[in-house]
C-alpha cells in the first residue's frame, strides 16, 4: 500500500464556529492506481487532497505514505517529502506569472538542488511529454488555459514523483482541452504514475481506475471502474 | 465631493492603518525637515539683507598677489586709504572704519565681556541703524561716547534708560572712561552687526600710533562705503587699479607706500555687503564666511527629504491601488467617469498631504530650535515664510504624489477587474516603478550617509591631526598688549614659578593667530635668485621646550650665541644687520632645497638684512586646516636687547590637570597684569573656530542621513508589506513544490533587497565625486577610504534587512493550503 489514511479528521476552528471538513476518513491507495474523488461542493474533496499533498495537516488520525508516518513530521521534513514524492496539478493552474513556462517547470527541480544540465534535460522531456515545448519561453499570461494546464502537468511530472495530485484539473477548461488533459493523465497512469484526482465531472471520473465518492467530509463509496 | 474625499481617506485609514500611518508619517517628516532646513537656508541667504539700503553698502578688501605665494584676500583694508577714497570717488556718500574689538567691564574683580567696534561718527548713517535712546548723529561725536545695544544695556545695567551713565571700559588692558550716549535698536535678520554690543569712537591716540592708520598695506579693520547708487560699484571697480597706482606707489625706502609698482602685488576690491557671507569663506580676517556649497547642500538635503517622502507616497499609493481596484470597478459600473474618479483620488492625495503638512509644521517647530542649536545659527520659525512655503509644498507634494496613483486607479477597466480572481498589480511597469522609487530613496540615503561619514572623519581628523607641535600638556595665554620688556620679563618669571610649569616661552604667533606679518626674502640659489614671501615670527627662550616642534636639520636657537639674537624694530625697518634664523620645511621646498639639511648655513636677504639659516623645523600649523601652511621664518629674542611686540605666552606643564593648571596660570597672570583678562587655553580651543563650522554642518548631514534612511525604510517596509500580500499565493505554489521556509525567506530577502543593491551602485560614485570636491577645499585632509562606502552600504543593507525581516518570515511561514486559497 502506497498511501494509508486512518481515522483522518480535519476541523477548522474560528472564534465562534467549528467546522468539520473531514471526519474519520479511512482510505488506502496502491501504487499505480488512478483514483478519482467526487462529491458535491464543500464535501471535503480538496481538503482531503491537500492533506494527501501535505500542504494541510489533519487535526486527527494517521497518514502513512510508503510506510512512513507523515503526521509526525515537521515543516522542513514535509517540504523535503513534497520535493521528492509529489506532483501537484491545480484547477487554476497556479503558475507563477513572473516566470516563463520553462522556469515554472524547472522550479520543482531547483528546490531539489539538481544540477542545471540535468534540470534542463528533464524540463525539455516533460514539456515534450505534454506538447508545450514550443511555448517554453512564454509567460503564463501568453498561453491559453489548456496550454497552461499542460504546463502545470509538466511541472507536476518533471520530478518523476511517486504520486500526482490533481485538484479539478479540467475545471477551468473547455471540453476539448479537458479531454486532452485527461488523455495525458491516463497516459501517465499507464506509464506507472499513481494519480489522485478531484473532479466534478462523472465522465472524467469514469476514466480513472477507482472512484471515491464523498459527502459531508466522509467517504461514502469506493468502487473500481470497469475499464 | 469634499465629503467623499474625506470619507475615502478615513475608510482607507481604518482598513489599512499601517499603510496610511506610514504614508502620513513619512510625508510629515519630509515636510518638517524640508521646512526646518528651508528656514536655515533662508537665514544664511538673507545675511545682511536687513540692513537698510544694503545694496549700496560695500566693503573694501585688500588682495595680495606677491610673487612666490598663494594669492591672499583680506577683509581688512588700511584705514590710510579712506581719505583718498573719499577724495577720488564722488560716488561715495558715506564711509567708515570698523575696528573690531572686545570690551570688558570690571566689577568686583570679574570681567564682563562685550563685543563691538571702535568706529566713526557716520556708523549709524552708513548702516541705517536707529537709536531707541539718544541721537544717532551726536552719539559718537564726543571722544568718550558709548552706544550700547539694547541687549548690552540690559546686560550691563538691567535697564534701557542708561543715557548719561558713566562706565569704565577695559580694552585689552587699556582703561578708558565713557558716558553712555545712545542705545541702538537691533537690526532685523542676520547681519554683521548682530553681535555688536558696544560702539565707541576710534581713540585719537590709536589713530596717531597704529600703523594701519598710517601705512599702505597695513590693515587692522574694515573699511565700509555707502555709495550713492548700487550701480556705482562697477564704475568704481574700473578705476580702483589707477587709484592704487596713484596713492600707494612710492620709492623702495618709502615705508608709507607699497613700492614703485604696487598694482603688481596689491589690489583694493569692492565687495557688496549683501554678498560677504558666502564670499568670505576664502577671505582672511573675516568672521562670517560660510561655504555657499555647503548651504546649498543643506538645502538639497531638505529638498531630498521632501522628494523621498513624496516618492514614498507614490509608492504606497500605487501599491495600494490594486486593493482599491474593485471599488473603482464598482464605481465605474455605477456611472462614475474616469475624470470624476481622478479628481476624487487627487483630492484624497491633497487631503492626506494637508494633514501631513500640519503635522510637518509641528515637527518644524520641534526641529528648528534643535537645528539652531546644532548649527549655532539664530534660526527661528518665521510663520509668514513657513506658511507660504507650506502652502506651496502641500499643493506641489499633493499633486506630485497623487497624480500617478490617481491616473492608475481611475484607469482600471471594470470588466477586467471584476472578472479577475486576483487584484491587479499594475504589471511589470508598476513593479519596476515601485522598485525604482525604493532604489532612488536608498541611493539618496546611502549617498548622504557616506557624506556624513566622510565629513565626520574629516572634522575628527582636523581636530586630532598632527600640527607639527605637541598639543598635550600645552596651554596658550592671552596676547599681551605693547612692548614693555620689564612687564614681559616679570610675566615670564611669574609663570615659570607656578607649580607644575615645565617651560614658558613667548612667541608673536599662536594657534589661530591674531595677525600675520609677511616679508619677502631672496635667496641667491645655484639656479638663479629665488624670491619668496615668508611668515614672520619672533620666538623666545623656552619656546622650543613649550611647543616642541620637530627639528629636521641643523639646530635650534641658543641664548649663549650672540648671532642667534634677532633684529630689533630698527633693524627690520632699515633692513640692516645679520642674524641667525630657523625656517620651516615648506620654506626649504619653496627655496628649492631638496632636503632640509641643504638649507642649513644658507643666507637669505631682505634688503640689507641677512638671515642665516641655522635650523629647519617641520611645518607648524597655526592656521586653518583649509589653508596651506606657508614658508615661515623664525627670529630669536632673549628679551635681553629687544622686547616682543604683543607677545603670546605659552606654557608646558605636567603633573596637574589642564583645568587646575589654567586656573593657576590665570591667577598668576592677574597678579602681573590685573587690567587684562587672562584666558589660558589649550591649542584645540584656540583653533576651534576652524572646525566648529564644519562640525555643525556635519550635524545637519547626520540629521539628513537619519531622516533619509528613516523615510527610505518606510518605503521599503511598505513595499515589502505590499509585496508580501501579493506573493502569498506564489509562496503557496513554491511551498507545494517543496520549497522550505528558509529557501522562501532567502528568495524574498533577495527580492526585497535588490533595490537596495541598485541604490548602492548609484550612490557610491555620486558620493565619491561630491566628497572628493569637498575635501579638495582642505589643505590638511583625509583620503577617501573605501571603508566609508563599505560601512554605509553594509549599514543600509543591515537596516533594510531588519526592516523587511518581519514581513519575510511572516510570508515564509505561511501554510501552503491557506496561501493557495489566498487571492
Amino acid at each position: 500500500m502506497l498511501i494509508s489514511l486512518s481515522h483522518i479528521q480535519r476541523l477548522y476552528r474560528s472564534d465562534e464556529v467549528e467546522t468539520t471538513a473531514l471526519l474519520d476518513i479511512e482510505l488506502g491507495i496502491e501504487a499505480g492506481e488512478f483514483v478519482a474523488i467526487m462529491g458535491p461542493s464543500g464535501c471535503g474533496k480538496s481538503t482531503l487532497l491537500n492533506i494527501l499533498g501535505t500542504i494541510d495537516r489533519p487535526t486527527g488520525g494517521s497518514y502513512s505514505f510508503g510506510g512512513q508516518e507523515l503526521t509526525e513530521l515537521g515543516e522542513a521534513a514535509l517540504a523535503a517529502f513534497r520535493r521528492e514524492n509529489l506532483g501537484y496539478v491545480f484547477q487554476s493552474f497556479n503558475l507563477i506569472d513572473e516566470l516563463t513556462i520553462e522556469e515554472n517547470i524547472e522550479l520543482a527541480l531547483i528546490y531539489r538542488r539538481m544540477p542545471k544540465a540535468e534540470r534542463r534535460r528533464r524540463v525539455a522531456h516533460a514539456m515534450d511529454h505534454v506538447g508545450i515545448a514550443h511555448r517554453a519561453r512564454h509567460y503564463p499570461s501568453q498561453l491559453s488555459g489548456g496550454q497552461q494546464q499542460r504546463a502545470a502537468i509538466a511541472r507536476a511530472i518533471v520530478g518523476e514523483p511517486r504520486l500526482i495530485l490533481a485538484d479539478e484539473p479540467t475545471g477551468n477548461l473547455d471540453t476539448e482541452n479537458g479531454a486532452q488533459v485527461m488523455d495525458i493523465l491516463q497516459r501517465l497512469n499507464d506509464e506507472g504514475a499513481t494519480i489522485v484526482m478531484v473532479t466534478h465531472s462523472p465522465s472524467h471520473a469514469d476514466l480513472a481506475k477507482r472512484r471515491v465518492d464523498m459527502l459531508d467530509g466522509q467517504v461514502v463509496i469506493s468502487v473500481r471502474n470497469a475499464i | 465631493m469634499l465629503m467623499t474625499i474625506v470619507r475615502g481617506v478615513l475608510r482607507q485609514a481604518r482598513r489599512h492603518p499601517v499603510y496610511v500611518g506610514l504614508d502620513l508619517l513619512g510625508l510629515a517628516l519630509g515636510i518638517g525637515v524640508f521646512l526646518s532646513l528651508a528656514l536655515l537656508v533662508r537665514y544664511e541667504y538673507s545675511f545682511n539683507a536687513g540692513l537698510p539700503g544694503v545694496g549700496r553698502l560695500v566693503r573694501v578688501d585688500e588682495h595680495w598677489t606677491p610673487a612666490g605665494v598663494v594669492p591672499l584676500e583680506e577683509a581688512d583694508a588700511t584705514f590710510h586709504a579712506l581719505p583718498f577714497l573719499r577724495q577720488d570717488f564722488p560716488e561715495i556718500e558715506e564711509a567708515l572704519r570698523l575696528l573690531g574689538t572686545t570690551f570688558r567691564i570690571e566689577r568686583d574683580g570679574k570681567f564682563t565681556r562685550f563685543d563691538g567696534y571702535a568706529t566713526d561718527t557716520s556708523f549709524f548713517r552708513v548702516f541705517g541703524i536707529g537709536l531707541s535712546r539718544g541721537v544717532a548723529d551726536d552719539a559718537l561725536s564726543r571722544p568718550d561716547g558709548l552706544v550700547l545695544s539694547e541687549k548690552a544695556a540690559m546686560k550691563a545695567f538691567g535697564t534701557l534708560d542708561v543715557l548719561g551713565r558713566r562706565v569704565e571700559l577695559n580694552r585689552s588692558g587699556e582703561r578708558s572712561a565713557h558716558v553712555v550716549t545712545g542705545v541702538m535698536r537691533p537690526v532685523r535678520g542676520p547681519n554683521l552687526l548682530a553681535n555688536t554690543e558696544m560702539v565707541v569712537p576710534i581713540p585719537g591716540e590709536e589713530e596717531r600710533t597704529r600703523s594701519c592708520f598710517q601705512y599702505w598695506g597695513s590693515s587692522c579693520g574694515e573699511v565700509i562705503l555707502r555709495l550713492k547708487k548700487p550701480e556705482d560699484i562697477d564704475a568704481m571697480r574700473a578705476r580702483m587699479r589707477d587709484f592704487v597706482i596713484r596713492h600707494a606707489s612710492g620709492a623702495e625706502n618709502d615705508h608709507v607706500a607699497i613700492g614703485p609698482h604696487p598694482e603688481k602685488m596689491y589690489q583694493l576690491l569692492l565687495v557688496p555687503l549683501r554678498q560677504t557671507h558666502f564670499y568670505d569663506v576664502n577671505v582672511e580676517d573675516s568672521d562670517d564666511g560660510v561655504d555657499r556649497n555647503v548651504v546649498n547642500a543643506i538645502g538639497l538635503i531638505g529638498f531630498l527629504a521632501l522628494v523621498l517622502a513624496c516618492a514614498n507616497t507614490v509608492n504606497l499609493a500605487t501599491a495600494r491601488a490594486g486593493l482599491r481596484a474593485r471599488e473603482v470597478a464598482v464605481r465605474k459600473t455605477l456611472g462614475a467617469t474616469r475624470r470624476l474618479l481622478f479628481v476624487q483620488f487627487m483630492g484624497e492625495a491633497l487631503f492626506v498631504t494637508t494633514i501631513a503638512g500640519v503635522v510637518g509644521l509641528v515637527l518644524c517647530e520641534i526641529l528648528t530650535p534643535e537645528i539652531a542649536s546644532l548649527t549655532g545659527e539664530a534660526v527661528t520659525v518665521s510663520y509668514g515664510f513657513v506658511l507660504a512655503v507650506l502652502l506651496v509644498v502641500i499643493v506641489l507634494s499633493g499633486l506630485a504624489s497623487g497624480f500617478h496613483p490617481a491616473a492608475v486607479l481611475s484607469g482600471y477597466r471594470p470588466a477586467a477587474v471584476l472578472a479577475a480572481a486576483r487584484m491587479p498589480s499594475g504589471g511589470r511597469g508598476a513593479a519596476r516603478l515601485r522598485n525604482s522609487l525604493v532604489a532612488g530613496q536608498f541611493a539618496i540615503a546611502i549617498a548622504i550617509i557616506i557624506c556624513t561619514l566622510v565629513i565626520d572623519r574629516q572634522t575628527a581628523f582636523m581636530r586630532n591631526a598632527d600640527r607639527g607641535y605637541e598639543k598635550s600638556g600645552l596651554l596658550i595665554g592671552q596676547q599681551m598688549r605693547g612692548s614693555d620688556p620689564v612687564l614681559q620679563r616679570r610675566l615670564l618669571d611669574t609663570l615659570r614659578s607656578v607649580p607644575g610649569v615645565v617651560a614658558v616661552g613667548f612667541g608673536e604667533l599662536e594657534p589661530a593667530p591674531h595677525s600675520l606679518s609677511h616679508t619677502i626674502y631672496q635667496y641667491a640659489g645655484p639656479n638663479g635668485p629665488v624670491e619668496i614671501q615668508m611668515l614672520f615670527d619672533r620666538v623666545g627662550s623656552g619656546y622650543f621646550e613649550v611647543y616642541r616642534p620637530r627639528l629636521l636639520a641643523g639646530r635650534w636657537f641658543d641664548p649663549m650665541r650672540g648671532q642667534d639674537e634677532g633684529p630689533d624694530a630698527g633693524n627690520l625697518q632699515d633692513g640692516t644687520g645679520s642674524f641667525n634664523v630657523v625656517v620651516n620645511a615648506k620654506a626649504t621646498v619653496k627655496l628649492g632645497f631638496s632636503t632640509p639639511g641643504q638649507a642649513v648655513g644658507q643666507v637669505l636677504t631682505a634688503g640689507g638684512l641677512k638671515a642665516r639659516i641655522i635650523g629647519v623645523i617641520d611645518d607648524v600649523r597655526f592656521v586653518s586646516p583649509r589653508d596651506p601652511v606657508g614658508p615661515e621664518i623664525l627670529f630669536f629674542d632673549t628679551l635681553s636687547r629687544v622686547p616682543f611686540v604683543n607677545p603670546i605666552p605659552a606654557v608646558r606643564f605636567q603633573g596637574v590637570t589642564r583645568a587646575v593648571m589654567a586656573e593657576r596660570l590665570n591667577r598668576a597672570w592677574t597678579s602681573v597684569t590685573p587690567d587684562l583678562a587672562s584666558n589660558f587655553q589649550p591649542a584645540d580651543e584656540r583653533m576651534a573656530a576652524f572646525f566648529t563650522g564644519d562640525e555643525r554642518r556635519g550635524h545637519i548631514f547626520t540629521v539628513g542621513a537619519v531622516v533619509a534612511l528613516l523615510i527610505a525604510c518606510m518605503g521599503l517596509y511598505s513595499l515589502a508589506a505590499f509585496s508580501a500580500i501579493r506573493r502569498v499565493h506564489e509562496i503557496g505554489i513554491r511551498k507545494t513544490l517543496g520549497a522550505s521556509g528558509g529557501q522562501i525567506a532567502i528568495l524574498l530577502l533577495r527580492d526585497f533587497l535588490r533595490p537596495v543593491a541598485l541604490a548602492c551602485v548609484l550612490a557610491c560614485p555620486v558620493a565619491w565625486v561630491l566628497m572628493r570636491s569637498w575635501l579638495s577645499g582642505f589643505d590638511q585632509r583625509v583620503s577617501l577610504s573605501p571603508l566609508h562606502f563599505l560601512i554605509a552600504t553594509a549599514g543600509a543593507f543591515l537596516i533594510a534587512t531588519l526592516t523587511v525581516l518581519g514581513q519575510t518570515f511572516r510570508v515564509a511561514r505561511a501554510e501552503p493550503a491557506r496561501a493557495l486559497r489566498a487571492q
